[in-house]
């Protein structure tokens, strides 16, 4: 597990964590030895970091954060030191206005990383050469809330708009739109979420979840974007601050749930299975309370989920962090017929 | 103990006076190597003569374990300084680890009963924040380390320089304890232990529930819950943590505390209220603590009673006793539980029940089957990393250093104390020295005359900032002072020097003397404005002190030499000056 801090000054810390043996081992067990995380390693950021991604197969991290949109490279794991060094830094050109890069990591063909803070800068670049290895036709200049490689070769890029846009590597000329936004934009902001399908199935065939800053959710199939797999509406206060910390994702080991945060001190899990396309308002399976009760001091104000994300083994367990320094890893009972 | 768990000692030179801070045993070893070597202190030489006291932090074994073998086998008889409720313990630990090594384990080389009596007879018993005089210039004072009773951190004193030791610590308050606390005592060394330095700790009120939620699960389905202990220390938190629970729940099933040790520790809680944490000493007149309304003494017979209990009994890491037995009762059954509190030593059947092994070998080749569940939760007392870090803030020390951690795992935290607070931070190994640098203050006295001068010029003095302030320091013998030049001159019986450089400056003027004085002086005025530019009835021209005067060239008509002249004071007025004319004289200046 990997935190990171994201204050103004410099000073963020990236602190590379080793969860309690409980939570990696795959049973159940009681009561364990250690209960505490341990640091791995730890190392020293002067921007603050809002994305982190680790690029599969090696010991490299990459981050972004404010103030521009490039790219910062940390090494991991050293033999004789627990501190994570910072490596290189992926320049991007600046222009006016740009906001920080979303990341997206992979190694089919060597470790590559997606990135672009707008839709007419998104390129992919190799880690260790730094050299761009492709460059995203341009089809407007909207912000970016999110990209994901769907395959070695396709790529889904979400706008803030909502915008789903596919692009194939493979013809760096074509950028293909997927879907529209459902109802008239109204400063809603979006973002997105996708799912690894077990091997072998077609990429596409996942439903890519979105979520809005008003709390409509829709879930799209990527072969058939004209019409929607469900809508629906989930009940959450409309977020204070610019809702940039939106974040929906599936589960990985339960079919068809996903959680969502952003909006509160909570978390929300949901059982897509029973949705339609009405729009209604949907029951959440669950709801994690844990920041908000969490805090010290009272006055301070609210804690803010930043980001969450599933336990990739144990089926109903996350992991939540918030904007007050917390890090809760949870779970949570299915009812059962009696109540 | 640097960078090795367990076998505390640290050996600490400050203007030279030698302090050995703790004197621990390791527990994981069966022979000379549990003790500390202390050939490292001095080859040949007296440890009484070579070192000026011992300081023993708190009555964990792996701080006070070798004591009794230093004193009396190795040989010391200076000062060991504790404080009090260390003292009462210490001696009782020391016996009974003795009886068991001794007596049931048949070792040799180890302390006898009298030999402890004899090292605890040359303790002295210290009180927290009392500033104790070890000798006319080394002095110690305790300060609340929280962790176990009478743990303290202990800062030691010669001069102005300045150590403080933190034993083992907790900045978090528990049931029973208070938080450690330290002043802004700005310490040159800040020694710290950092066994948990890498970790983020659990909520203690997720722990703390989950270990009720086993034990009460247990007791419900009629097992057993054993867990072993020591006498003192976080039985106590445990034995407060169950009673509260027991109470708010309404349960019936009995828990006991083994017998022997429980009036002991009961009664030194009790007689060190003090050492307790706020809301004990507060509740204490109403009710102690200590005395538990659901948690009743315990007799060996209770073991084969049916039904549901809990019981806690020493020693901790099951190796031998009563906790031994009552575990060899009870295994066979998987309803019943046993919750290891603590970190247990390789070899003790703790260890081995915790590491996965469910088949013990005993005494007389007997098999023995666990098939008790096994339960293994911490609560131990010590600092995280961001406990490291309050203390450091508390104390500010100039520089500090780590012992009790992995080197490789410390090199982050080395780094954030050194970003944060700008200190260097030391990690040093097992019979590694490291030498801190320190800025000693010398105080010196000054002269009356010399501090009413300096005082009159520039801006009035702020009491609280440092003023910058010139004089000559005349060290005679053991004294030093601080005076006036022209006094210390005076006292010295030496006669006051002038130094005064002149310059010859040559320019092309074919002019008079007098004219090119004037040119120079109009160049001049025109140029430093903020100077005092003069010219004098002789021709001369003066710059502030600085002087000039122009005089021909004795074989070239052409040429007039500027002689500038000025005292070592000016000297850098001067080099401007100089440097200034030999760039010549602007043509045009009349």
């Amino acid at each position: 597990v990997c935190v990171a801090g994201y204050g103004q000054s410099d000073g963020n810390e990236i602190l590379q964590l080793i969860p309690p043996p409980r939570l990696l081992t795959e049973e159940t067990q009681g009561l364990c030895p250690e209960r505490d995380f341990k640091v791995e390693c730890g190392g020293f950021s002067e921007r603050p970091v809002y994305s982190l991604r680790y690029v599969p197969d090696t010991s490299l991290l990459v981050t972004s954060g404010p103030p521009d949109s490039s790219l910062q490279v940390w090494q991991v794991s050293a033999e004789d030191s627990d501190v994570i060094k910072p490596v290189s830094t992926i320049a991007t050109e600046n222009g006016t206005g740009q906001s920080w890069a979303k990341i997206a990591t992979i190694s089919a063909r060597a470790p590559w990383v997606l990135h672009g803070s707008r839709l007419d800068r998104v390129q992919i670049t190799e880690v260790e050469s730094r050299k761009n290895v492709y460059t995203a036709a341009s089809r407007g200049s909207e912000e970016l809330s999110g990209l994901a490689f769907l395959d070695c070769n396709t790529l889904l890029l979400c706008c803030a708009t909502g915008r789903l846009c596919l692009a194939d590597i493979r013809q760096p000329q074509s950028l293909v739109e997927a879907t529209s936004v459902p109802l008239a934009p109204c400063s809603e902001r979006w973002c997105m979420g996708t799912r690894h399908g077990p091997q072998g199935l077609e990429p596409s065939s996942q439903p890519v979840a979105r979520l809005s800053s008003r709390g409509l959710l829709t879930l799209t199939d990527l072969r058939k974007t004209s019409e929607f797999l469900a809508l629906a509406r989930a009940r959450v206060p409309s977020p204070g601050s610019g809702a940039e910390f939106l974040c929906i994702s599936w589960a990985p080991a339960l079919e068809g749930y996903l959680a969502i945060s952003g909006f509160d001190g909570t978390v929300h899990v949901y059982d897509t299975q029973s949705w339609d396309s009405s729009g209604r308002e949907a029951e959440p399976i669950f709801v994690h309370k844990g920041h908000v009760f969490g805090g010290a001091g009272g006055s301070r104000d609210p804690p803010l989920v930043t980001v969450h994300m599933w336990h990739l083994q144990k089926p109903r367990t996350l992991l939540s962090a918030a904007s007050d320094g917390s890090l809760h890893v949870w779970d949570w009972v299915q009812p059962c017929g009696k109540c | 103990a640097g960078q090795d768990v367990g076998r505390s000692c640290i050996l600490v030179s400050i203007a030279g006076k030698n302090v050995m801070l703790d004197c621990g045993m390791h527990m994981g070893y069966n022979d000379d190597r549990r003790f500390p070597d202390f050939s490292y202190i001095t080859q040949n030489g007296r440890l009484t003569d070579f070192l000026d006291c011992v300081i023993i932090s708190h009555f964990h074994l792996d701080h006070c374990g070798a004591l009794p073998y230093f004193s009396e086998m190795v040989g010391y008889d200076g000062p060991i300084y504790m404080t009090h409720p260390t003292k009462a313990i210490c001696p009782i630990l020391l016996e009974d680890y003795r009886k068991i090594t001794v007596d049931k384990k048949g070792e040799t080389n180890f302390f006898t009963s009298q030999m402890i009596k004899d090292c605890m007879k040359k303790v002295v018993a210290v009180h927290l924040h009392q500033t104790v005089q070890v000798d006319e210039e080394l002095e110690i004072k305790a300060y609340y380390a929280g962790h176990v009773l009478g743990a303290a951190m202990f800062q030691i004193r010669v001069g102005c320089e300045s150590v403080v030791y933190t034993g083992d610590y907790n900045m978090t308050p528990d049931r029973h304890l208070g938080a450690a606390w330290i002043d802004k005592c700005r310490p040159d060394l800040l020694i710290s232990e950092s066994t948990y330095a890498t970790t983020i700790r659990d909520s203690k009120r997720c722990r703390e529930r989950d270990f009720l939620k086993k034990v009460h699960e247990t007791v419900e389905r009629g097992g057993k819950v054993l867990i072993p202990v020591f006498a003192l220390g976080r039985a106590q938190e445990l034995c407060i943590l169950l009673e509260t629970f027991w109470e708010r729940m309404n349960l019936k099933a009995p828990i006991y505390f083994s017998t022997g040790l429980t009036e002991k520790a009961n009664h030194y809680y009790k007689l060190f209220i003090t050492w307790t944490n706020q809301k004990i000493r507060k509740t204490f007149v109403q009710r102690n603590m200590f005395e538990f309304k659901h948690i009743k003494a315990f007799d060996r017979a209770f073991a084969d009673n049916p039904g549901p209990m809990v019981v806690f009994a020493t020693p901790g890491m099951l190796h031998a006793g009563q906790s031994l037995q009552i575990f060899r009762k009870w295994a066979g059954n998987e309803k019943n539980m046993v919750i290891m509190p603590g970190y247990c030593v390789q070899g003790t059947v703790g260890h081995k029940i915790l590491s996965g092994q469910r088949k013990l070998e005993m005494e007389g080749r007997q098999i023995l089957e666990v098939k008790m569940q096994v339960e293994y939760m911490s609560f131990s007392a010590h600092a995280d990393a961001k406990g490291i870090m309050q203390l450091i803030r508390q104390a500010e020390p100039r520089n500090v250093l780590l012992v009790h951690g992995e080197a490789k795992k410390m090199e982050f935290l080395k780094q954030k104390i050194e970003q944060e607070f700008h200190v260097s931070c030391f990690m040093p190994a097992n019979g590694e020295t490291t030498t801190i640098l320190t800025n000693p203050c010398i105080p010196v006295d000054i002269s009356l005359g010399l501090l009413k001068r300096e005082t009159a010029i520039g801006p009035v003095p702020d009491a609280k900032k440092p003023k910058l302030m010139h004089g000559t320091l005349l060290m005679k013998d053991n004294s030093f002072r601080l005076v006036s030049p022209e006094q210390a001159l005076k006292e010295l019986g030496l006669a006051e020097h002038q130094l005064r450089f002149t310059c010859r400056v040559h320019i092309q003027d074919p002019r008079k003397e007098h004219e090119t004085g004037l040119r120079v002086y109009n160049h001049l005025k025109g140029i430093l404005k903020d100077y005092s530019v003069q010219h004098l009835p002789d021709g001369s021209i003066t710059v502030e002190s600085i002087l000039i005067q122009a005089t021909a060239h004795s074989e070239d008509q052409g040429t007039k030499v500027l002689l500038v002249s000025w005292t070592y004071q000016d000297e850098e007025l001067g080099s401007y000056l100089t440097s200034l004319l030999k760039k010549g004289l602007p043509q045009g200046t009349p």
